[in-house]
């Protein structure tokens, strides 16, 4: 069961930097292609990538979620340090607000914070509650500018 | 990929082009693994997930989420994304080469209406619903994204 008094409670933060073969490879595992010539060139061609508006290559929407487990340890100190029993763990839901782009060279920081902790009672089960804790992730760049702010909904069902 | 798509081009209600996904194997897992670094053993250990009393491993919610970007920005330009949000609703396990039949239940098909169009921070934005499920309607997740679109 998730510890409430840790609501509020912020992580160590980390800083990783992109590498473009990492792009590439994460491009490639969600274009389901083993190829770097069948996926968007816009994620491992610079000409490519400036051809359509963009100043550098770019990274695919969702690739932020690699960076706690590129940097090491994924979302296991924030589960170990909730209490969250891992048997129960479900990954409720996942949102981006995107202010910004990631290119290959920058150095992204992260910086998680617990920011909602509540039950649901389970339809087909009265009393019985699931409950949802939301961790919400600043990824700044080494300008310090948010690029990204996402947000994890953990649930033990 | 450069679409050239208007704000003025696109109506309250307009779909999405659908989209399918390759039937997701084991190998694609593996893929998704090495790129994220996300090595639960849920996703890729069987007897792992014996231990549990579940019959097979099950596909990374986040590869089913990165599917659903590459659907999304394949209509809209990565760069006019200012919001992406899913709930996960249900699992997905990926097919066996043993059985063709499983194909079905490991195909993501992702669609999606546009619900809003209204102005924020001085630009012209969408707001499209999107669901996914696999073939056989199984629904995997249900979200939205918002994208400011450029102006004619």
């Amino acid at each position: 069961m998730a510890d409430k008094s840790k609501l509020g409670m912020e992580m160590q933060s980390y800083s990783i930097e992109i590498e473009k073969g990492k792009i590439a490879e994460f491009a490639m595992a969600i274009f389901q292609k083993e190829g770097k010539d069948q996926v968007d060139p816009i994620y491992l061609d610079q000409k490519a990538a400036q051809k359509a508006g963009y100043n550098d290559i770019i990274v695919p929407p969702t690739f932020q979620f690699c960076f706690p487990f590129l940097a090491g340890g994924g979302l296991m100190p924030i589960i170990q340090r909730l209490g969250i029993d891992l048997i129960r763990l479900l990954h409720g839901g996942e949102e981006y607000d995107y202010f910004g782009p990631i290119y290959p060279g920058d150095i992204i920081t992260g910086k998680a914070k617990v920011v909602e902790m509540y039950d649901k009672e389970k339809k087909d089960k009265p009393g019985k509650f699931m409950e949802f804790t939301v961790v919400e992730t600043e990824f700044r760049n080494q300008r310090g500018e948010l690029v990204i702010k996402g947000r994890t909904t953990i649930i033990e069902r | 990929m450069t679409n050239k798509i208007y704000f003025e081009d696109i109506k309250i209600g307009d779909a999405m082009p659908t989209f399918t996904s390759d039937p997701i194997t084991r190998t694609h897992m593996c893929r998704y693994a090495g790129a994220s670094g996300d090595f639960n053993p849920i996703h890729h250990d069987e007897t792992f997930v014996a231990m549990f009393g579940m019959p097979r491993v099950i596909v990374h919610g986040m590869l089913i989420m990165g599917i659903t970007s590459r659907a999304i920005t394949e209509w809209i330009d990565n760069k006019y994304l200012k919001n992406f949000k899913v709930r996960f609703s249900g699992m997905t396990e990926p097919a066996d080469l043993t059985d063709a039949n499983t194909k079905a239940r490991a195909t993501i098909i992702v669609t999606g209406n546009v619900v809003k169009k209204f102005a924020e921070g001085g630009e012209n934005r969408i707001q499209c619903d999107i669901r996914v499920a696999d073939a056989l309607g199984e629904v995997k997740l249900t979200g939205s994204f918002i994208a400011a679109l450029p102006s004619k």
